[in-house]
């Protein structure tokens, strides 16, 4: 008999994850408990039903547990180094996607009135071209052409004009035909 | 009103309201315009590898509401374009599988089988008509059940089921989708929880939102599209993603697809697929109308019972005509049969239906469950007729399937020319613009973000992410109804046990349970 690792895995981060909610999250940022009698009516409270959810994902963790050591282990790994280091490399390419989406916008507007051009803060041309596409066009074009270097491992002109092309494309789509839509991160600002 | 009358507004709703254009002088209407669309559209998305009726539903439900708005008007072309994305896409993904030997939708996987060895042989005409005449016959066959099942099984809920019988029948649901997909019933049953578990956090009717930890991102709950999407599209992109990343790395090359051939289909080859079809629309229509089944399982049931039927001279995986005929019927069977339990129950069993609820729940004026089908002397109910206009939708792009669908999907073959690992991270930035378009702020694509690597991680992990969407789409109404059954059997601690038909739904979630994992143990040892 052979025991399946993963499945034990799982089984203890789900079973410290519900011995933690029942006995710091719920008692600490629940205001009812699990039955309250009010004015001699007995209703259920608030932390009834994520305290019936986790002691079920308890349970059911350890019948995990228990249905690993029935399983044979298999031969692939679930979770390895290699997933690792492609998650690094694509949240890597993500973050930096969206930083350049946030502040491109706003960093462009700072210069041209750096520069003497006084057009305003970024959050009064927010809805005007350019530079409501700025950020959008930039953020976009690193999260595409980025994810597609990671997964062919190189950075080429066809994948780079390619990002370009489709985050145009995103925005004739998304925000030429319709006042009202707002392309990221034009409504947080 | 009777029922009649309400089919009839259907109809007049769906072919009236709104025209936007005339074609020898009859008005066509939006609704009609936006099914043909998505149809459309949905067989160019099917024809894509790596893409799928689900993403291009995620993609466009927020341009289409904010296009229509979130009035009722806005209910019959929003759902008629996620119906006809729906029917499109599955006849779409045979045109890959068929032609390339690469399953255009999972569901798709077994075309392969028959569909490219036919190919090979110079068949590949003959396999796309007869992929397309299954597919519309399963579809069709489909719909005729809903059409006819769903406003009983609904007025029946409606007349014998009480909070108790409600609550244990959603119980029921979620048990049976946890232990019949994945390969575990505890991971199902496990992913089922947290998803209720998700969606308790910033809800509740105390002053203070619970679980909220003082953060008011938390305190007004998890944005339902942005823990939909991320899961189940985000979490499928950053996983496919990994796998051609590691192909590159273990081969230096990610595979590429030849091209295919053409030829006819005639009269006595649809005399010699016909029974197959017919079994495995049966098939696929049991298959799709309970929850969490889905098409991949009844494509794999009707190939293995129309191989075990099958007496030709070509064997089965060699390129039989009927091969591809049992497969296609039965995955294609399942979209119909599977708003079953949306429409009558209020319960999504599959991806496609998820989005429906996601629609409804997006636009005011419909509530799929078995209100819907009430019936009130003298009034008109409104939701009625928005759900026989949905089934009018479903026959007019059955109808377009059985007229243009097979030369449009003929067509479609150049898509599987467009590189995955190039459209995948187009499929990430979509998605994260529609969130934002539905919900500008930042906070909401971090969300998304968050659980495309939960989803990411369930998948790696062999969690299937199913459960975890149906039970966070479910978790609060299964809540209320517990409330309500509790108050209204007066603090009964036993209340899910408080009439035969409660005991009855709560015995068969314990049975499917232990049934599952009993038989999935047995195989695994």
């Amino acid at each position: 008999m052979r025991i399946d690792p993963w499945s034990l895995g799982i089984a203890a981060v789900v079973a410290a994850f519900a011995l933690l909610t029942l006995g710091v999250w719920i008692p600490a940022d629940v205001e009812s408990g699990v039955i309250e009698t009010f004015r001699r009516r007995t209703v259920i409270g608030d932390a009834m039903a994520p305290s019936a959810a986790v002691i079920g994902m308890a349970a059911a963790a350890v019948l995990l547990a228990v249905s690993g050591f029935l399983k044979p282990r298999r031969k692939e790994a679930a979770f390895d180094g290699q997933s690792a280091l492609f998650v690094v490399q694509l949240a890597g390419v993500i973050v930096a996607g969206l930083a350049a989406m946030t502040y491109t916008g706003p960093l462009a507007v700072d210069a041209v009135n750096a520069l003497g051009g006084a057009i305003g803060s970024y959050r009064e041309l927010r809805d005007t071209a350019p530079y409501k596409y700025l950020g959008y066009l930039v953020g976009g074009a690193v999260i595409v052409g980025g994810a597609i270097a990671v997964v062919e491992q190189r950075l080429t002109r066809g994948a780079a004009v390619a990002a370009v092309i489709a985050t145009v494309a995103l925005i004739v789509l998304y925000d030429v035909p319709f006042d009202d839509l707002l392309l990221p991160p034009n409504g947080d600002q | 009103m009777g029922i009649l009358d309400h089919v009839w507004l259907g109809i007049v709703a769906v072919f009236t309201e709104a025209p936007v254009a005339t074609v020898l002088g009859l008005p066509i209407s939006i609704t009609v315009v936006m099914v043909a669309l998505g149809f459309l559209g949905g067989i160019v998305v099917g024809a894509t590898p790596g893409l799928g009726g689900p993403f291009a539903m995620a993609i466009s439900l927020p341009i289409l509401i904010t296009i229509f708005g979130f009035n009722p008007d806005a209910l019959l072309p929003v759902l008629g374009f996620l119906i006809g994305i729906m029917k499109g896409a599955t006849v779409g993904g045979a045109v890959p599988a068929i032609l390339f030997n690469t399953p255009g939708t999972p569901d798709s996987l077994m075309t392969t089988l028959d569909g490219f060895p036919m190919t090979r042989k110079g068949e590949a005409g003959k396999a796309l008509r007869i992929a397309h005449f299954s597919s519309a016959s399963g579809d069709t066959f489909s719909d005729i059940v809903l059409f006819t099942c769903a406003p009983f099984l609904a007025i029946t809920v409606e007349a014998y089921l009480d909070f108790p019988e409600k609550a244990a029948l959603i119980i029921l649901s979620l048990a049976f989708i946890s232990a019949v997909v994945g390969d575990s019933v505890w991971k199902g049953i496990l992913a089922a929880l947290f998803g209720m578990f998700a969606a308790f956090i910033g809800t509740g009717e105390d002053h203070h939102p619970r679980l909220s930890l003082g953060s008011d991102a938390l305190a007004g709950g998890l944005p339902l599209i942005s823990v939909v999407l991320g899961v189940l599209i985000l979490g499928e992109v950053f996983a496919a993603l990994e796998d051609m990343w590691r192909e590159k790395r273990a081969t230096d090359a990610i595979a590429a697809q030849a091209a295919g051939g053409d030829d006819r289909l005639k009269l006595r080859d649809i005399r010699r697929i016909l029974p197959f079809v017919g079994m495995s629309a049966g098939i696929g229509t049991m298959v799709g109308a309970l929850p969490g089944i889905g098409s991949t399982l009844a494509a794999t049931l009707g190939y293995a019972t129309g191989r075990r039927l099958h007496r030709g001279e070509v064997r089965f995986g060699d390129g039989a005509p009927e091969g591809v005929a049992a497969t296609e019927a039965a995955n294609s069977a399942v979209s119909g049969a599977n708003l079953i339990p949306v429409l009558s129950l209020g319960i999504p069993g599959n991806v496609a239906a998820v989005f429906i609820i996601l629609a409804t729940e997006t636009i005011s004026g419909f509530n799929p469950g078995p209100a819907v089908f009430r019936l009130t002397p003298d009034q008109v109910n409104a939701e009625m007729v928005v759900a026989f206009g949905l089934f009018t939708a479903m026959v007019l792009a059955n109808l377009l399937n059985w007229t243009i669908g097979g030369v449009f999907m003929r067509s479609m073959g150049i898509m599987v020319r467009i590189p995955k690992q190039r459209l995948l991270p187009i499929v990430l930035l979509l998605t994260l613009t529609a969130i934002y378009a539905q919900r500008p702020e930042m906070l909401s694509i971090y969300v998304t973000l968050f659980f495309g690597l939960v989803g990411y991680v369930m998948r790696r992990l062999r969690f299937s992410v199913l459960p975890f969407v149906i039970a966070f789409i479910l978790a609060n109404n299964l809540e209320e109804a517990v409330r309500q059954a509790f108050s209204a059997t007066g603090a009964d601690p036993w209340f899910l046990f408080s009439s035969p038909i409660s005991i009855a739904f709560m015995a068969l979630a314990a049975l499917v349970v232990v049934f599952f994992a009993r038989g999935r143990e047995r195989k695994a040892i």
